[in-house]
């Protein structure tokens, strides 16, 4: 191999973005000072279990890591995809983590797509498996991607600290996207909801989605929220709860929210064995986390605030053709996706704020993204 | 950095992509690198401060580490939903709301 340009980028924030869009845009990258001046310096697992998954997933792609794990340089192969894949995403993020990037990388690989990842399913940090299943996953379907092949399956769940979970994604590979004008918001016009509840009572759940729906009763009578309780081999080996809500409008918009509450995951080096902290009840979890929904409402847009980075990323993926979409307050994770879509794709957002009513519409054109290693049937 | 980043007055693209508008100074300059470790040696001298301070030109430059996590999570306060004007305040977002406003929204 001749020369490869390498690209700069530093530290660890961003990190599977940066990866992926290097991956799309095949430009090679190298991050440095990765937690440089933390005490633990270096990658973390689950980064680490995350560039083991882009060599699962990919041919042909280089990483290398040196000794202290700060610097890493990535040179990205050729989506490869492929049935029946299985990771192992270990139990320091959650499977969300790695759902992101993933399922646009699926989206432009060779072949059709579908994995089987072991870990936690949900967790606080991450949007959990729900969620994907409920908002993200008809979020694709907005640009294009085919409903069938297209899913999502929870076999079991899984929370921290010792996760369990298993699931199994499946995405279709796609020519390109289309390019989409979607800036009507719609009216809520129903909630839905699923609970979850593993090596506890299923009474919790009951607790939750009563609590929930004294806060939506009066604005909405339709508001319905399934039980999902897990015994045995389907709950995992830690105790949590959690619920996930999502309010569809008349125009198709989903917004979403979810929580998860179980013993969290240990950070680094803390002592392990101090008193366990009392768990929020499953009352305040399910009156806070409507709360939290109607407030993503209230800020208007097409999508909440954690999925305004992957409709960016879309949209910047697009064929060349006009994008414009209309978004409520800019979340910081956005505005870093606006960020690197500019780095690596060279796409620039126009952003102006429509004061009338609080939101932001992005208007772009696409970097004319194409999947060439797919067969044409 | 807070949401506030959207009130009316303020560049929004200004606050996304820094001062310059000319486009032409990206974060992360790419830069020729023959696969040698040549510049590993390099690094090693130059002081710390310097890599620092060329991060980034945007206003609100984070930690360099920061959490990788698309889930929003800092609400600040959340609205006692439960009082009735506060409902009041977001029932025209909702199908049993005023039509006719939520379709001037959309204009």
């Amino acid at each position: 191999m001749g020369k490869t340009t390498y690209k700069r980028v530093k530290g660890s924030q961003n990190l599977r973005q940066r990866l992926l869009l290097s991956t799309l845009a095949s430009t090679a990258v190298i991050v440095e000072d990765i937690r440089s001046d933390h005490t633990w310096p270096g990658l973390r697992p689950h980064e680490v279990s995350l560039l083991r998954l882009l060599e699962k997933v990919c041919d042909d792609c280089v990483v290398e890591i040196n000794e202290t794990g700060t610097k890493l340089k990535y040179k990205p192969g050729i989506i490869m995809g492929g049935k029946h894949l299985v990771h192992d995403c270990g139990v320091s993020r959650s499977i969300g983590y790695f759902l992101e990037p993933l399922i646009v990388l699926g989206l432009f690989a060779k072949k059709p797509f579908s994995i089987r990842l072991k870990g936690i399913t949900n967790d606080s940090k991450d949007p959990c498996v729900d969620t994907f299943r409920s908002t993200t996953l008809p979020l694709l379907k907005r640009f294009g991607v085919p409903a069938e092949g297209l899913q999502l399956k929870i076999e079991s769940r899984g929370v921290p600290p010792h996760g369990g979970g298993e699931i199994v994604l499946s995405v279709p590979s796609v020519q390109s996207l289309a390019a989409v004008t979607w800036i009507d918001e719609g009216m809520v016009k129903r909630i839905r909801g699923v609970t979850f509840s593993t090596r506890v009572s299923a009474q919790f759940e009951n607790t939750m989605i009563h609590a929930a729906r004294g806060i939506f009763n009066r604005l909405l009578p339709d508001v319905h929220i399934f039980t999902d309780h897990r015994a045995g081999p389907h709950a995992g080996k830690s105790p949590g709860y959690g619920i996930s809500l999502v309010a569809e409008t008349t125009s198709g918009c989903c917004i979403s929210c979810d929580t998860t509450i179980s013993y969290g995951l240990k950070e680094g080096n803390e002592i392990e064995g101090e008193e366990k902290k009392e768990l929020t009840p499953p009352e305040d979890v399910g009156e806070q986390t409507a709360s939290v929904l109607l407030s993503e409402i209230e800020q208007g847009g097409v999508v909440d605030s954690t999925h305004q980075g992957l409709l960016f990323l879309l949209c910047a993926l697009c064929p060349q053709d006009v994008s414009k979409v209309r978004v409520g307050k800019l979340s910081p994770y956005g505005i870093e996706t606006l960020r690197n879509i500019r780095d690596f794709l060279g796409v620039k957002f126009v952003i102006k704020p429509d004061p009338s009513t609080e939101t932001v519409i992005l208007k772009c054109v696409g970097c004319g993204m194409k999947n060439l290693s797919r067969k044409v049937s | 950095l807070e949401r506030a980043v959207s009130r009316q007055h303020t560049n929004l693209m200004q606050v996304v992509y820094g001062k310059s508008t000319s486009a032409s100074t990206p974060v992360s300059q790419t830069q020729e690198n023959s696969e040698g470790e040549e510049s590993e040696g390099d690094d090693f001298f130059t002081p710390k401060q310097e890599g620092k301070m060329k991060s980034r030109e945007g206003p609100d430059d984070g930690d360099l580490d920061a959490e990788d996590s698309s889930k929003f999570t800092k609400y600040g306060t959340i609205k006692s939903w439960k009082e009735g004007e506060v409902i009041e305040s977001i029932r025209d977002r909702f199908v049993t709301g005023d039509w006719s406003k939520a379709a001037s929204r959309n204009q």
